[in-house]
């Protein structure tokens, strides 16, 4: 019966994959180190996932042409930092961000998919139960632009009904080369019921709007009730509010007696 | 390793000089080849050396060679030898040298298994019996449950009928010569016996039709065998799926070959029998489904309504076995266009998906595949900082995808660029996003991606297998009894609960008149729409009696007022593996229990401390809820099957 403190992790060969975790010996048992739960992020590209911090869950897919910065968009949003030469996205990846939408945290898993044809029929099975869907085109190459209608019709067939879809003119800081004017993509946007912005990934202008107006309209489709937030398709996963004294609300430590690694 | 990445075109030459040669050296079932090089577009045939010299600048411009698509196709076809053989070469990795080795002990990974028992196709769910009742509710609910059962009774028959006849076609003897025609005689028999009425008079009305399948040919030497003895006869019943045509024909023109048979009455008798019970089958499924006055005709058209008519009273009154098999196909593909999608958005699907998933035998496969349960996976695997294991799977098992997926035509270029980039991430030294495998992988994996002619299919299957391995023993089970899984499950019942109620007056009202697919598919979407206007309207109205408080009372369980956390196994408490006496009662002694009851507990879960509103809001809530189950239980009109859950 040590009065030493306890670290646990998962190992891979020699890398670490799982999160270390702190014990102590309390009351005759090994408790979790409530000083250092919130700790220990140092790889996490997300901000603090502290347990149930926030309420709600949105899954997010991100969806355009190659080469329009869906990536880009993607990590300038949960980094904060413009990746000058991102590879190509192979298949999908996700990265995840929590935000504040009238007074609730709400994390985003957004999913982001390969823009190449040859990953289409992949990325397919990535777009059902989503809440929310950017779809990406370049200000700065018109074809894009003119896909538009080819990735309107996958999202309005695989999604829900109910999904916000928000399109999004990227690049928007390369004035010069502008290939899509403003109000051709914002009345194409009005025609098909989409919400519209010009983003920029380098510089970072309206990369959180784009993200928190989709989760605004989401937000009031649960509060109107036109979303059902408890269907298992809608996208959204939605917690308990925060924690009181963390035992009458669900957690996931109570059912790990002692050491659970 | 540095002369790879310097090589811009893959080197083809090399590889065309022995075509023969590689072909024969390679596994894989010989038809299996031919018929992949006939799907691939390039016009040089297997056998011939001198041609494929000559379109050699072609084929290099074009892709890859006949060779190496001979090698891919064979690589696909054999995944799990060629990793058995990989594993052989390293015998050292058997052993698992501590808990977290990333699975390389493991073998149990396959690449084959695509598919989650929660996401299904039609053809899956015809043939699977524990999601076919669901399927068949759904269906009745849209009035249309005939084209599912016409589907599997065609279907039945058609088995049972081949395993009949091939089984009645072993037990004769061939040894004499040509059968004589048999046609008056098998008239005769028929005319003695009493047939359905129309019947009767299509035989007497045809001349001898010509039929020509190859299963004609069978069907003229059938009876009139010879020899052996009747015990002989198994009329064998198959109950499951589909035999493949291709190898019917092949058998049934096997068959045909030994049919020199000298007639035999005992056997003609059998046969007789035979005939006559395959023709009741075909009459019975025929007057079902597919006469002009049946009950609910499926929907085909004149003409082939007649050639069915055709085949069943074939000439020499055999009865073509496959003579469904087109408006089976007719049938199955209505059902997919109309129907199917509709039912993976109800709530019998959701039930179908409850039930896989509280039977106790949950696979990481069910997971992975399933877009909704990995929605849930995602976020636990993020909690458990492990995102980078799953981030892997998903990029390497998508590249390896759409990779198999073009059989062969693709750009060897391109696949290589696509693999550095998985290989940058995950495997090399200065990796971003490290992932702990050795460095015996990390030399595989090189060698895959340098390949010439770049990577194939099967690139990252060893550490692909070693991230399932992981996924599937240290982090599944936690996933399993986690409350995010709770939770995911609770969604599925309250998509059940949600749907059920408004479902059942939806279908009616719109399925009503007939079968046509134009309407069917206009109503099938008017039905969504309205169902879930109805959700909102029924939200709605709940909303009127109180504005401030919104309220999902379709979410609240009825039965959880009624549970009891801690009622468990009866015992008073285990000891842990760590040595730990846990109390089943109280498995947090040191928690501060607030005082009071059960009941109050219960009560202050729900409220959000003690003020009268909140208190109000709770009374509110549970007399919704009680309202909700009542009127739940008065709508339905199916048995109780909704309190199983």
């Amino acid at each position: 019966m040590s009065r030493h403190g306890l670290q646990v992790g998962v190992f891979c060969g020699k890398r670490r994959v799982g999160q270390v975790r702190k014990y102590k010996w309390i009351k005759g048992g090994w408790r979790r180190d409530r000083a250092e739960g919130a700790g220990a992020d140092e790889d996490s590209a997300t901000m603090a996932t502290a347990p149930y911090n926030y309420s709600y869950i949105f899954k997010y897919i991100i969806i355009g042409d190659m080469g329009v910065g869906k990536s880009c968009l993607l990590h300038q949003f949960t980094e904060k930092k413009f990746m000058a030469d991102c590879p190509h996205t192979i298949g999908v990846e996700f990265g995840t961000r929590i935000i504040e939408v009238s007074g609730q945290k709400i994390k985003l898993q957004i999913w982001d998919t390969a823009g190449q044809e040859r990953f289409r029929a992949v990325t397919r099975s990535y777009y059902r139960g989503a809440a929310g869907a950017l779809m990406v085109y370049d200000i700065t190459r018109r074809s894009t632009y003119n896909h538009l209608s080819s990735w309107l019709t996958d999202a309005r067939n695989l999604t829900n009904p109910n999904t916000v879809i928000i399109l999004i003119g990227n690049k928007a800081d390369l004035e010069a080369q502008r290939d899509v004017t403003y109000e051709e993509a914002k009345q194409f946007a009005e025609e098909n019921g989409l919400l519209f912005l010009e983003a920029s990934a380098k510089t970072g202008e309206n990369v959180e709007d784009a993200f928190l107006e989709a989760a605004k309209k989401i937000y009031q489709n649960i509060q109107d009730g036109s979303l059902d937030l408890n269907a298992a398709e809608s996208g959204v996963q939605h917690k308990p509010s925060a924690p009181q004294g963390g035992r009458l609300t669900s957690e996931p430590q109570p059912q790990r007696e002692g050491c659970g690694c | 390793m540095t002369s790879c990445w310097e090589q811009k075109q893959p080197v083809w030459k090399e590889l065309g000089h022995e075509p023969g040669v590689r072909i024969s050296s390679l596994k894989g079932k010989e038809q299996e080849k031919t018929t992949d090089v006939k799907t691939i577009k390039t016009p040089v045939p297997v056998h011939s050396p001198q041609r494929s010299t000559r379109n050699h600048a072609l084929l290099e411009a074009a892709g890859p060679s006949h060779v190496a698509i001979n090698a891919i196709s064979a690589n696909m076809d054999s995944f799990s030898s060629s990793r058995t053989a990989a594993l052989k070469k390293q015998p050292s990795h058997m052993e698992a040298a501590h808990f977290g080795d990333l699975g390389r002990s493991c073998l149990n990974y396959q690449a084959q298994e695509t598919k989650s028992s929660l996401s299904k196709t039609l053809e899956q769910v015809l043939q699977d019996s524990v999601a076919l009742p669901y399927f068949i509710q759904f269906m009745e609910l849209r009035r249309m449950e005939h084209l599912v059962k016409f589907w599997l009774e065609a279907e039945s028959f058609h088995s049972t009928t081949w395993s009949r006849i091939r089984a009645h076609s072993l037990n004769t003897v061939k040894q004499s010569s040509l059968a004589e025609p048999v046609s008056p005689s098998k008239q005769q028999e028929l005319a003695s016996s009493p047939p359905a009425g129309w019947l009767e008079e299509r035989l007497e009305g045809s001349g001898v039709q010509p039929d020509r399948t190859a299963s004609g040919q069978n069907h003229v030497g059938l009876p009139g065998r010879g020899g052996r003895g009747s015990g002989a006869l198994a009329l064998r019943k198959t109950d499951t799926g589909t035999p493949s045509l291709p190898a019917d024909q092949q058998e049934s023109s096997k068959l045909s070959v030994s049919n020199r048979n000298s007639p035999s009455s005992a056997l003609k008798d059998l046969s007789g029998k035979l005939m006559k019970s395959i023709e009741r089958d075909a009459v019975s499924t025929f007057t079902k489904y597919i006469s002009p006055d049946a009950a609910k005709p499926i929907p085909i058209t004149e003409a082939m309504r007649n050639d069915i008519v055709a085949k069943i009273c074939g000439e020499d009154g055999q009865v073509d076995p496959n003579c469904f098999v087109t408006a089976q196909s007719i049938v199955f593909s209505a059902m997919e266009q109309e129907h199917f999608s509709e039912f993976l958005r109800s709530h019998h699907f959701c039930k179908y998906q409850i039930e896989v998933l509280t039977s106790g035998t949950v696979y990481l496969a069910d997971i992975l595949f399933c877009e909704s349960a990995l929605f849930y996976f995602s976020e636990y695997m993020e909690k458990e900082d492990a995102v980078n294991v799953l981030q892997f799977w998903l990029a390497a098992d998508n590249f390896q995808s759409q990779l198999a997926a073009k059989k062969g035509q693709y750009d060897g270029q391109e696949a290589q660029n696509d693999a550095m980039i998985l290989y940058d991430k995950y495997f090399s030294l200065q990796a971003t996003h490290p992932l702990g495998f050795d460095d015996s992988v990390r030399l595989e994996i090189e060698s895959n991606i340098c390949r010439e002619g770049g990577p194939l299919p099967n690139c990252f299957t060893t550490p692909l297998r070693q991230a399932w391995t992981t996924m599937e023993t240290v982090f599944l089970p936690g996933f399993l009894s986690s409350n995010l899984y709770y939770k995911y499950l609770n969604d599925l019942i309250h998509s059940v609960r949600g749907d059920e109620f408004p479902g059942g007056n939806i279908a009616l009202s719109i399925h009503g008149p007939g079968s046509s697919p134009d309407s069917d598919s206009i109503g099938s979407t008017d039905g969504s729409a309205s169902q879930s206007n109805i959700k909102k309207a029924n939200v709605k109205i709940l909303k009127n009696f109180d504005e401030a408080i919104i309220v999902d009372a379709a979410s609240l369980d009825p039965e959880s007022l009624y549970q009891r956390t801690y009622a468990g196994k009866m015992t008073f408490g285990r000891v842990s593996d760590l040595g730990q006496f846990i109390r089943e009662s109280e498995p947090e002694p040191d928690v501060k229990k607030s005082k009071g009851s059960m009941f109050s507990q219960a009560m202050k879960k729900w409220v959000q401390g003690n003020t009268d509103e909140a208190q109000e809001e709770m009374a509110w809530r549970i007399a919704k809820m009680i309202v909700n189950d009542v009127m739940q239980q008065a709508q339905c009109e199916q048995p109780l099957e909704v309190t199983k859950l």
